[in-house]
């Protein structure tokens, strides 16, 4: 009887909580979301399977000695696998929209409004009970608005770790809705005219200036901006891996094996933190809220500073690439190209909208780096 | 109160600082892709056109002649007995009228 007794209470039966068995259906959601939306699956799925595992009862996974506690110390908290994603990012990405238009970096800056202006919104939740952010919380929050993920995990991992769970589901929520919440936006802030701009053909960029780039980026972020050579370093040594053409192996191992090992790693690790006591409370609603206010933002200001490069440029601007400035790289480039060709069947913007899209990867790194020095 | 107004002004502060931060680092970068990257371009243009000439070159050669005395050999050996055969026929012909 007395091993019966025994063999019930080793049982997941006998041990669930009621927290456990809300956040293994959130766990399933995101799977949901994954599987049968697509949305951002790659890292959604091991996310929502690292959530079930979590918070399943006596297995332990993120207790000291457990799997998914290795994972998190060892791979997040030291700020390591975010690091590697962004250098297969930096492999992956192609600089020479960029550089053929390099006016489009400034919508880049300006898609960052969002993150800065967040930090409003998420001060202004103290006055809700049950809330309360410091700076360095709400600084971590408001970077979703620079709808990178890796950026977001890193800058979270280093200002507020205990919200880094809500954080990453968030960005990567919004990531994957980027083509339900800008076109609104955009069409909202924008004239049909407008929309119907079409853009010059883009110079030919010469392998020089693609080796060059990133090296460049590189000494001006040692001279600037140390604090954000973390996440700009790694991003231009894959990039320079790319480009050089001389080490074509580990550039395809940064930007294949080698990222989707790390994306099913810190997934699982990410979905770890996502614990019933440290998800279900007023401030992830508040975190979910400020992510969507803050891509809003971001969004809005890309739109109306294309609109008003539009009016002082010499060359024709479309404002909907202006969009593209708030990262989630390609996907904003792709709704861009997409509300384009609504308007005009001719206007093809992708490759314009490339240009403000990478810039935002640069902007969005420099901004972390800018809150990194200054609140963390 | 007190403490969220302090943290406002800390959050304008820092978005203030931010931006203008952002828009400097890449205006300056703007400015580096103009300048440096753009007489690298000027500089070290890309091998691609030099290759196609390269490859005109070649065949200009082979038009100008530059070809092994042995292919001119057969070429004029087939050419002259292709003329012998030629001049021959009409000869024929002519006799084959007559």
């Amino acid at each position: 009887m007395d091993s019966l007794n025994k063999l019930w209470l080793s049982t997941g039966l006998a041990n669930f909580e009621l927290g456990q068995v809300i956040m293994m259906l959130v766990g399933c959601g995101l799977l949901y979301l994954a599987i049968a939306r697509n949305f951002e699956p790659l890292l959604l799925l091991p996310m929502g399977f690292g959530a079930i595992l979590t918070n399943i009862p006596v297995a332990g996974f993120s207790e000291a000695g457990g799997f998914l506690s290795y994972v998190y110390h060892g791979g997040i908290e030291t700020g390591i696998f975010p690091l590697i994603i962004f250098m297969g990012v930096g492999a992956m990405t192609d600089f020479g929209a960029l550089i053929a238009n390099p006016k489009t970096l400034l919508l880049g800056a300006a898609a960052q409004t969002g993150i800065f202006a967040t930090l409003f919104g998420a001060i202004a939740l103290n006055a809700i009970p049950g809330i309360e952010f410091t700076l360095k919380d709400a600084s971590a929050i408001a970077i979703i608005g620079g709808a990178d993920g890796p950026t977001a995990i890193f800058l979270a991992t280093k200002l507020a770790p205990e919200l880094l769970g809500a954080i990453a589901v968030a960005a990567y929520s919004y990531m994957a809705l980027v083509p339900i919440i800008q076109p609104p936006i955009m069409r909202a802030l924008t004239t049909l005219d407008e929309r119907k701009i079409e853009m010059a053909q883009l110079r030919p960029v010469t392998k020089v200036e693609k080796v060059i780039f990133p090296l460049g980026v590189l000494l001006m972020t040692i001279f600037f901006l140390p604090a954000a050579t973390p996440l700009v370093g790694m991003f231009c040594l894959g990039n320079l891996m790319r480009e050089s053409g001389v080490v074509d192996r580990l550039s395809s191992t940064a930007q294949n094996e080698l990222i989707n090992i790390t994306t099913i790693l810190l997934g699982l690790g990410v979905g770890s933190k996502l614990s019933a006591e440290a998800f279900l409370n007023v401030e992830t609603l508040g975190i979910l809220g400020l992510g969507a206010v803050a891509f809003s933002i971001g969004t809005a200001s890309g739109v109306l500073m294309a609109k008003l490069m539009n009016k002082f440029s010499d060359v024709p601007i479309n404002p909907l690439i202006g969009a593209a400035g708030v990262s989630a790289v390609p996907m904003a480039a792709r709704v861009a190209n997409k509300v384009g060709l609504e308007a005009n069947p001719h206007n093809f913007l992708l490759m314009h909208a490339m240009g403000p899209n990478v810039a935002g990867v640069l902007g969005s790194a420099v901004a972390a780096g800018i809150l990194l020095a200054l609140v963390g | 109160m007190n403490n969220m107004e302090q943290q406002f002004l800390e959050a304008g502060t820092l978005m203030l600082a931010g931006m203008v931060f952002v828009f400097t680092f890449l205006t300056l970068l703007i400015i580096f892709i103009n300048t440096v990257l753009a007489k690298l371009a000027v500089k070290f243009p890309d091998p691609v056109p030099s290759i196609r000439k390269r490859s005109n070159k070649k065949n200009n050669k082979a038009v100008s002649g530059d070809i092994s005395p042995a292919i001119v050999a057969a070429i004029s050996g087939a050419v002259t007995r292709y003329r012998q055969q030629h001049s021959q026929q009409p000869s024929s012909s002519q006799e084959a009228k007559k």
